[in-house]
């Protein structure tokens, strides 16, 4: 239990990512956690003396060997898994490499190393954006995203992965996070809303859930600092329709019907160009929103900001971007 | 760059953004914010972004910023008052009775005969209740999945509190104490030839038998005429509707003949009746279990609504006049 143990030593797969780089900075400032190991190709910027950056890379086998000599070199008790990529990527065979093959790595490494707790990453894209989707989906609903797109599938094997690893006795805290959006990150669903005219499908309006990058850092906070086995959905109070984002950010939905929206948008993503996979267009149609409920009642993690705040956050930072008073940080993915 | 890593928790803008006006009605921004000087105000008038931004905000001018958990918009809803009031009072010339067995407070069923081409019904049960019933209840009610997911309608029918019909979202309602309408005829209610008006299709398979026993919900039967005539379907288009991908595509005195407009409904004249609750004979977990008590309980249900259709049918002397 977290009140008896003295003091925490955390590792971070993925440490260089906004996750990663955020939460070695919440960590390095706060006293119950006395060594950070910090394991990706790219030191964070945010590491401070507690933090021990390891050099290596999930997608190579010999990472098994280095993970667990150096974990327990520092003695590490929880590992967090974040090693995941937070927008799709158009080279899909290293996105397969890190998140599949990368997942195993991490966790023989840690199991190597006698790793007693496991945080990790997921998201609640996962269950897919299906047409018979209730209007919330619960932890025990199944992840039923569409395997064939590398995304979601690498990612469902990922989390299953994840799951196991408790099989043994350790503890299991998995965080499906909603879509996360907020002023300082980054991924697909910030670029998605700077562009100046949106595409939306035409006729639709799903209702978009999303949880503010802080409640997100948070919410892997919290569940490092409680014991708690299980799988939590992370999203903000509230929903809001696709039509409400897009203006509250300032921004034309550019209404597509839908054949040419689902042929405009793998040509382009085929061309290197576009936000996504014509996949992802079924976000656009239909709901995929969750109950956050079983994370207030048993983690007792309850979601700072709502989906509104989330989106006006972002919004004021967008518009300081459009206007190029801030740009983005040097190196951020 | 690493200080400002370090702290992610930065105050939040939005604490910022003023609430929207009461009256919904978004306020325009000034150019060069409200203490901005001359030169300010004009970079930004020469900046394209302004009047992008100007447009955002009239587009929010009718929508709140804030949607209920399952879609409704009340500023976009009362923004369409008028014209459900026009439609209530003097296109249908709705008359209701009965309103006071809807419960005044407090979960409920009810359970409603499903008729029209366009599924207007639900929309007009919910502003039949608004304006007939004591305590202007607000009714939430449940649509068949090729209506949420029709483009254009779905969006529209959620932003007026449709929600899909499905055993979750049915039950978180009614845990919220909510009253919900039902239509368990589906899409065979509202699809139905002209030649079947208002004689009650299946009741699909009870589901909304399983959910009032496990909820503990009343159950009041309601009875909707006059809506069958209102958009009468001759024949229905088989082949072509599954090229579609619908489940049907009607064939009106007025559709396809006239275009999209052939598809409003004629001015009939409607009444709904909501009756005593009826008794399902059990309530919990184990008699939602039981097939045969939830069979007989669906019938019954079944039965009663038929009785009162038939019964205001019979009173009636025209589909136009009552």
């Amino acid at each position: 239990m977290s009140h008896q143990r003295s003091k925490q030593r955390v590792a971070l797969t993925g440490a260089a990512s906004f996750l990663g780089q955020n939460l070695v900075g919440l960590l390095e400032d706060d006293p119950r956690f006395e060594r950070i190991v910090s394991l990706d190709v790219t030191p964070p910027a945010t590491r401070g003396d507690k933090t021990a950056h390891v050099d290596c890379d999930l997608t190579r086998p010999q990472s098994v060997e280095l993970i667990a000599e150096r974990l327990r070199e520092h003695r590490v008790e929880t590992l967090v898994h974040l090693a995941f990529l937070s927008s799709p990527s158009h080279t899909e065979a290293y996105a397969h490499e890190l998140e599949s093959l990368g997942t195993m790595h991490a966790l023989a490494g840690a199991r190597g190393a006698g790793v007693t707790k496991l945080v990790a990453w997921s998201q609640t894209m996962l269950y897919g954006a299906l047409p018979s989707n209730p209007n919330f989906l619960t932890e025990d609903h199944p992840l039923s995203a569409r395997r064939d797109q590398p995304y979601f599938g690498d990612k469902i094997e990922a989390e299953a992965e994840a799951r196991r690893f408790g099989a043994r006795g350790a503890t299991v805290t998995v965080l499906r996070t909603a879509p996360i959006l907020g002023p300082t990150v980054r991924n697909y669903l910030t670029r998605y809303l700077a562009a100046r005219a949106v595409p939306t499908m035409m006729g639709f309006d799903p209702l978009l859930q999303l949880v503010h990058e802080v409640d997100a850092l948070a919410a892997f906070k919290h569940a490092l600092l409680r014991d708690v086995h299980g799988t939590f959905n992370i999203a903000g109070d509230g929903v809001l329709p696709l039509s409400t984002v897009v203006k509250l950010v300032g921004r034309f939905a550019l209404p597509l019907p839908g054949p040419l929206a689902s042929r405009a948008v793998s040509a382009l993503w085929m061309a290197g160009g576009g936000f996504a996979p014509s996949s992802f267009l079924d976000y656009l149609r239909f709901v995929c929103v969750v109950d956050n409920q079983r994370a207030k009642d048993v983690l007792g993690f309850a979601p700072a900001f709502p989906t509104r705040e989330a989106v006006l956050d972002f919004a004021a930072a967008q518009h300081l971007r459009d206007v190029r008073l801030i740009t983005d940080p040097v190196g951020a993915p | 760059m690493s200080e400002a890593a370090q702290r992610p928790p930065a105050p939040p803008p939005s604490t910022r953004v003023p609430e929207p006006a009461p009256s919904g009605h978004a306020t325009l921004e000034r150019p060069g914010g409200d203490d901005g000087n001359l030169a300010d105000a004009a970079r930004e008038l020469l900046s394209g972004d302004y009047y992008l931004r100007q447009w955002g905000r009239l587009g929010m001018r009718n929508r709140s910023e804030e949607v209920d958990e399952f879609g409704l918009d009340p500023i976009y809803e009362r923004s369409l008052f008028p014209a459900l009031d026009f439609l209530h009072r003097s296109w249908f010339r709705t008359e209701v009775d009965g309103a006071e067995h809807v419960p005044a407070e407090g979960r409920a069923i009810l359970v409603c005969n499903h008729s029209g081409v366009m599924p207007t019904d639900g929309l007009m049960l919910r502003t039949a209740l608004r304006l007939a019933h004591p305590t202007t209840r607000e009714v939430r009610w449940l649509t068949e999945d090729f209506i949420t997911h029709l483009p254009f309608v779905g969006a529209f029918m959620t932003r007026m509190g449709a929600v899909r019909a499905c055993q979750e979202n049915a039950t978180r309602l009614l845990k919220s104490e909510q009253l919900i309408a039902v239509f368990p005829e589906g899409v065979k209610g509202i699809g139905k030839l002209f030649r079947d008006r208002y004689k009650l299709q299946r009741f699909g398979r009870g589901g909304f038998v399983r959910l009032a026993l496990r909820m503990r919900a009343p159950v009041v039967p309601c009875a909707i005429v006059g809506a069958e005539e209102s958009s009468p379907m001759l024949a229905r288009l088989e082949g072509f509707s599954r090229t579609l991908g619908l489940p049907y595509v009607p064939i009106t005195p007025t559709f396809p003949l006239l275009g999209p407009v052939g598809l409003l409904p004629a001015p009939t004249k409607w009444r709904i009746r909501f009756g005593p609750p009826v008794e399902l004979g059990g309530e919990g977990e184990d008699a939602a279990d039981d097939l045969v008590l939830v069979g007989r309980a669906s019938e019954r249900v079944r039965a009663t609504v038929q009785a009162m259709l038939d019964d205001l049918i019979q009173a009636r002397e025209s589909v136009f006049f009552g």
